[in-house]
């Protein structure tokens, strides 16, 4: 078989061209949007993917991990009661507001109060054991380097938490959050910096790990629904983790604005791209008419128009990968919030091709000009 | 249609056809109740002052046009009763094409110009290569047949046209102006070939032109104008083939 749609994509490439990076660019917009989306949104469960527990224990019905209100202490208990779990940790949550040394008005924070111990669950992918360490002085706090300056702060300057002087013994990376500023302290400087008195004896959270993380499914369900200790949920950490996602992509709009932006991206590259392919056609219509006059069908014709419609997809889709590539790397040294996941590249992938297939499938209209008849005259 | 009765000695046959064009509120009748026979193995010419239909009547002889009114036969099938992708797979395996434009893809090779309508007939990519190379040595393109359009010259492009046409080994093969693009050289060895391909291969030939240097190697000259069959007439060819010239009135 001769590969005419692939040698005439090949020796006519400045006719395809056009196609071929508007299929690329609509890919590279898509395939950055997704990574922005699944970045930023994905920072509002840095608490629960920055941490190695494998149960989250809440408020019941706590829609985000920033929204959490205190359970009773005992839940803890009843956590460490199940044979499964091998550890419980506490983890205090405080809605807090920030004075700087520089004068940058009040910044909203999360404190998050946590385990300082060396091999505590919480933060154990962001904060090193040295770092956490200095947690164990007293109103110490640690904050993502990249908040310093929104903060106003530099390491070592104090500032004015919920009016109490906290320090900022270091900076780690991996920290920042949704919503406001997260600020790294132990248990004991949390307690000191939270006002509400409702909270006395209370906790926001207990993370648990278990000794087999592929249970926690089970494990859950079987520690939830107890009600002898107080009002408490329990999640396994990546189902919490997705639920805060969602939270924040539905509650602030970002999922619908993504659709809608995905939709016009989709739009203006399948009519650039149908259109070239549409030229592209018509520029070699006496010949596919002549094709047709020697028997060759026009079912078969529009599979030509099909395979490079296929070709041309394929092509803008290695270039927006690859860009995208560099392009998410360059993000992340400049630690722009950048994410990806298997099933979001995917399903750009699938778009990008759809994209070309629907330009290809619009491109095969104009065959209809491929009249013989019309050659003989 | 493949079980076609053996090849009547009337390869191509018309039947009181006629065809008009509308355009905008004008209807113009470009062929009126015409009545054709034309022989197999035979090379026809249908010649005739522009605008006088003897494009629409190839057009409608080789199952690209329907006729408004009467019947089209080719090779014992009447055409009338096939559907669009019968009348292509008759096309197919029957008939082959020889425009007035070359119609080559820019981006193929001579060798997978001609190659690339034979692998619609189901032939091996082996079999449709060797094929078209012997079609393509046949018009003289043997050396020439890993070139693109591009590289070739007028003449060389409308022997590669044949041969695309030749290849599929057609019973019919229509040309329309075959050599109304080339200059004298190049128009003779057109006409040499078309006239060997009627000689040697058997094919009914039907070829539509107003170049005289044709009509010496015809077995038969239609002449037309206005919708109709002026003449037909059968001259002396070089060959020796015993011309009868006969003048009928076709309508």
């Amino acid at each position: 078989m001769v590969a005419l749609a692939r040698k005439t994509l090949v020796y006519e490439w400045r006719r395809f061209l056009p196609a071929i990076l508007a299929v690329c660019f609509a890919g590279l917009l898509q395939l950055l949007q997704a990574a922005l989306v699944l970045g930023i949104f994905g920072s509002a469960s840095v608490y629960i993917t920055g941490s190695s527990a494998d149960l989250w224990a809440g408020y019941p019905g706590t829609q985000s991990v920033n929204l959490g209100r205190s359970i009773d202490t005992d839940v803890e208990m009843r956590l460490l009661m199940d044979p499964a779990v091998s550890r419980v940790e506490p983890f205090h949550w405080v809605d807090a507001d920030w004075r700087g040394p520089s004068d940058n008005g009040g910044v909203s924070v999360f404190v998050s109060g946590i385990d300082p111990r060396p091999d505590g669950l919480m933060f154990s992918q962001a904060l090193s054991p040295e770092l956490r360490q200095r947690l164990n002085e007293p109103n110490a706090v640690v904050v993502d380097r990249a908040d310093l300056s929104s903060l106003g702060v530099n390491v070592g300057d104090s500032a004015i938490i919920n009016g109490r002087r906290v320090q900022v013994v270091g900076v780690g990376s991996g920290l920042r959050a949704l919503g406001g500023v997260n600020v790294v302290a132990s248990l004991a400087t949390a307690r000191d910096l939270d006002t509400d008195s409702g909270n006395v004896g209370r906790m926001t959270y207990f993370v648990a790990k278990l000794r087999n993380p592929a249970d926690a499914h089970l494990v859950a369900k079987r520690l939830r629904g107890a009600t002898s200790f107080g009002p408490y949920e329990v999640w396994t950490a990546k189902n919490f983790a997705r639920r805060s996602k969602m939270y924040w992509m539905l509650d602030t709009g970002a999922g619908a604005a993504v659709l809608f932006l995905a939709g016009i991206v989709f739009l203006v590259g399948a009519v650039i791209t149908s259109q070239t392919l549409v030229a592209a056609v018509v520029g070699s219509v006496r010949e596919y008419a002549t094709l047709n006059a020697l028997g060759v069908g026009v079912g078969e014709l529009r599979k030509v128009v099909l395979e490079q419609a296929f070709w041309v997809g394929a092509l803008g889709l290695l270039g927006s990968l690859a860009l995208g590539g560099l392009l998410f790397l360059l993000a992340r040294s400049y630690s722009v919030p950048v994410a990806f996941s298997f099933v979001a590249i995917i399903a750009c992938v699938v778009l990008i091709l759809g994209l070309a297939i629907v330009s290809g499938l619009a491109a095969m209209r104009s065959l209809r000009r491929a009249d013989p008849a019309t050659l003989l005259r | 249609m493949s079980s076609l009765p053996s090849i009547p000695s009337t390869s191509l046959q018309a039947r009181s056809v006629s065809k008009a064009f509308t355009t905008g509120k004008l209807r113009s009748a470009v062929l009126q109740d015409l009545s054709l026979d034309v022989g197999a193995g035979e090379l026809t010419l249908i010649s005739g002052p522009s605008g006088c239909g003897k494009s629409t009547l190839l057009s409608i002889l080789s199952g690209l046009q329907r006729p408004d009114q009467g019947d089209v036969s080719a090779l014992g099938q009447d055409l009338g009763i096939l559907n669009t992708r019968e009348l292509e797979r008759f096309r197919l395996h029957h008939t082959g094409f020889v425009f007035q434009g070359f119609n080559l893809f820019p981006a193929l090779n001579a060798l997978e110009q001609v190659a690339l309508p034979l692998s619609y007939l189901g032939l091996s990519d082996a079999e449709a290569r060797r094929r078209a190379a012997s079609s393509l040595e046949e018009v003289g393109l043997g050396p020439r047949m890993e070139l693109r359009p591009s590289e070739l010259s007028g003449g060389e492009k409308q022997r590669v046209a044949i041969a695309r046409a030749l290849a599929k080994e057609p019973e019919l093969l229509f040309a329309d102006e075959p050599t109304s693009a080339l200059d004298a050289a190049n128009g003779q060895i057109v006409i040499d070939i078309l006239h060997r391909i009627a000689r040697t291969h058997g094919t009914t030939v039907l070829c539509v032109t107003h170049d005289p240097r044709l009509v010496g190697h015809a077995d038969r000259v239609l002449t037309m104008e206005d919708g109709r069959i002026l003449s037909d007439h059968r001259p002396a060819i070089a060959t020796g083939a015993a011309g009868d010239d006969i003048e009928e009135p076709s309508t």
